[in-house]
């Protein structure tokens, strides 16, 4: 009986130092966005890219040599766009910057015309602040986004030193660290500990990697879509679009917005701006249609309200990558929540 | 003067050969340096004598061996319970087990001490086969017990890693499982036969 209780008040104590470190080293990462934003960034890069590890192997490479084969392709995509695209990237968003007064009388020649015909029709007159309070708050935002520039880049340039650093050695230590940490888990709830974090680490992967695909193809439709109608700033709105897609719900929209606005504003109510419409259209189609439920929504099984909330409070607390974050880590807290129900109402169901 | 002249030297001269090289010896002083790591190369040679594993090759034990945890546990320490989640498959690595059966009746539980599992033996195959598999029985280790356990996170790492060494895992799991299906088999006919056997007495006796 001594021997019981003895072991069992270790067992205590190595529960207590297992969640102690975990939360220690948890807390040490939240309260230094400096690191923890390259690392979860190198992370997300390394879920996309580890599933290649086996199959790089297979081909007969050793883990070294493929996981070196890898790191150099990364760098080689990193550093191509950023010496290729982002100078021509650059360039659009400047050339769309000296277009934002057009576009700003467009949107108020536009806006007094409806007031006018409203008025008309009904003869309740709109008042005339709303468009100028939401063109004042964009060139704000506008202006905020000059002032910062500064630090993002300087944030940038820490970014393009540490993500590597830190992907390399995702790549190389990974599984020895997961041994690590498998060795200091407590006796007691190693197997469903073991278990629920593979499950969580998959499912993540799994998402990360299919939004990865998903914003790419869309990226991708609506980029040369956009070429062979010949439109100016094609490359900025594909990247746009891409990137806003993986906001679930919200972000097809947002992305659809500027290429719109960008339409109207420079060809009018003509075919042309029809015709961005329907790429828009067709893009997401495809996109809702066919590769979400193909790719995504196998993956994550969620109501959509409860995907919607996970998305503000993601948004809240981390911001965009929040945004992407939000739905695996809502899905993964579905587990463990299921887990511990199933743990704790086992009897009643056997 | 080499070592090979000093020989030939001291045959010619039909002097006392020095002693010779003790290999074993030399070799146990090589193990016992305090560098070596002894307990992963240990694994492999402990899977070696287990016999499911036996169309294991020596590098495929060693492979194995790379995605299996050897976790320690203190006497009367549960290693897991009966109802209880499980994911894991364990050999006994050193030290016991005890495997009990808790059967309600009615509100009382009483734990049924069913066998004692010694080195090499293992237990709990079904949870790398099963989804969401319930544990059978109660573990309980006797004494310092280490298990050396396979999971099925670690199954799932290994059919993509290395897919000969997953296939014949389970073909060795498949093994034990169709082994127990077989003794299973003989003994629900065995009962069968008995219970037929009852009635027709019970009949005969009716009559």
């Amino acid at each position: 009986m001594e021997a019981k209780a003895s072991s069992s008040k270790k067992e205590w104590l190595r529960l207590i130092f297992f969640f102690s470190v975990i939360l220690i080293f948890g807390g040490a990462l939240l309260s230094l966005p400096r690191a923890a934003i390259p690392l979860t960034i190198a992370y997300v890069i390394y879920l996309i890219v580890s599933p290649a590890i086996p199959t790089l192997a297979k081909l007969g490479l050793g883990k070294g040599p493929s996981i070196a084969l890898l790191f150099v392709a990364l760098l080689f995509f990193f550093i191509y766009p950023i010496v290729k695209v982002v100078p021509t990237i650059t360039r659009e968003a400047k050339e769309f910057k000296d277009n934002i007064p057009r576009i700003e009388r467009y949107v108020e020649t536009q806006y007094s015309k409806t007031r006018a015909v409203i008025k008309d029709k009904t003869g309740y007159e709109v008042p005339s602040k709303y468009v100028s309070e939401v063109i004042e708050v964009a060139r704000k935002g506008t202006a905020n986004f000059l002032l910062n520039l500064p630090q993002v880049l300087a944030s940038f340039l820490e970014w393009i030193l540490l993500v590597p650093l830190f992907l390399f050695f995702l790549l190389k230590d990974a599984t020895s660290f997961k041994k690590s940490i498998l060795r200091l888990t407590p006796n007691s709830i190693f197997e469903r500990f073991y278990y629920l974090s593979h499950k969580f680490n998959s499912q993540l992967g799994d998402y990360i990697f299919a939004k990865f695909v998903e914003a790419s193809i869309v990226g991708i439709i609506i980029t040369s879509g956009l070429l062979i109608l010949d439109i100016k700033f094609s490359l900025l709105l594909g990247l746009v679009a891409g990137m806003t897609n993986v906001i679930p719900y919200v972000g097809p929209v947002l992305g659809t917005i500027p290429a719109i606005v960008l339409g109207f504003a420079e060809y009018g109510t003509t075919p042309t701006t029809g015709a961005i419409v329907l790429l828009y259209l067709i893009a997401n189609t495809i996109d809702i249609g066919i590769v979400f439920p193909l790719l995504v929504s196998k993956i994550v099984d969620l109501h959509p309200v409860v995907v919607v909330m996970s998305v503000i409070l993601g948004s809240q607390y981390l911001g965009i990558l929040g945004m992407v974050v939000s739905i695996p880590l809502a899905a993964a807290v579905k587990l463990i929540i299921i887990e511990i129900y199933n743990g704790v109402y086992s009897d009643r169901n056997r | 003067m080499s070592y090979e002249n000093e020989i030939t030297d001291k045959l010619d001269k039909k002097e006392a050969l020095p002693e010779k090289l003790d290999i074993s010896m030399l070799k146990y002083f090589w193990q016992a340096n305090p560098f070596s790591s002894t307990k992963g190369g240990n694994i492999p040679k402990f899977l070696r004598r287990i016999e499911v594993l036996k169309n294991f090759s020596d590098n495929e034990l060693r492979l194995l061996s790379q995605s299996m945890h050897l976790r320690s546990f203190e006497n009367k320490e549960i290693i897991f319970k009966q109802n209880d989640l499980g994911v894991g498959f364990y050999f006994v690595y050193s030290g016991n087990v005890d495997v009990t059966v808790d059967s309600s009746k009615g509100t009382e539980e009483t734990a049924n001490y069913l066998l004692s599992l010694d080195k090499y033996d293992y237990f709990g195959e079904l949870a790398l086969l099963q989804d969401n598999s319930a544990r059978n029985a109660t573990v309980v280790a006797r004494g310092n017990t280490e298990l050396l356990g396979i999971f099925k996170p670690d199954m799932e790492a290994l059919i993509l890693d290395h897919p000969i060494v997953a296939a014949k895992l389970l073909q060795s799991v498949s093994l034990i499982i169709a082994n127990r299906l077989f003794s299973v088999t003989r003994e629900v006919r065995a009962l069968k036969y008995k219970l037929t056997q009852r009635k027709l007495g019970k009949d005969g006796s009716k009559s």
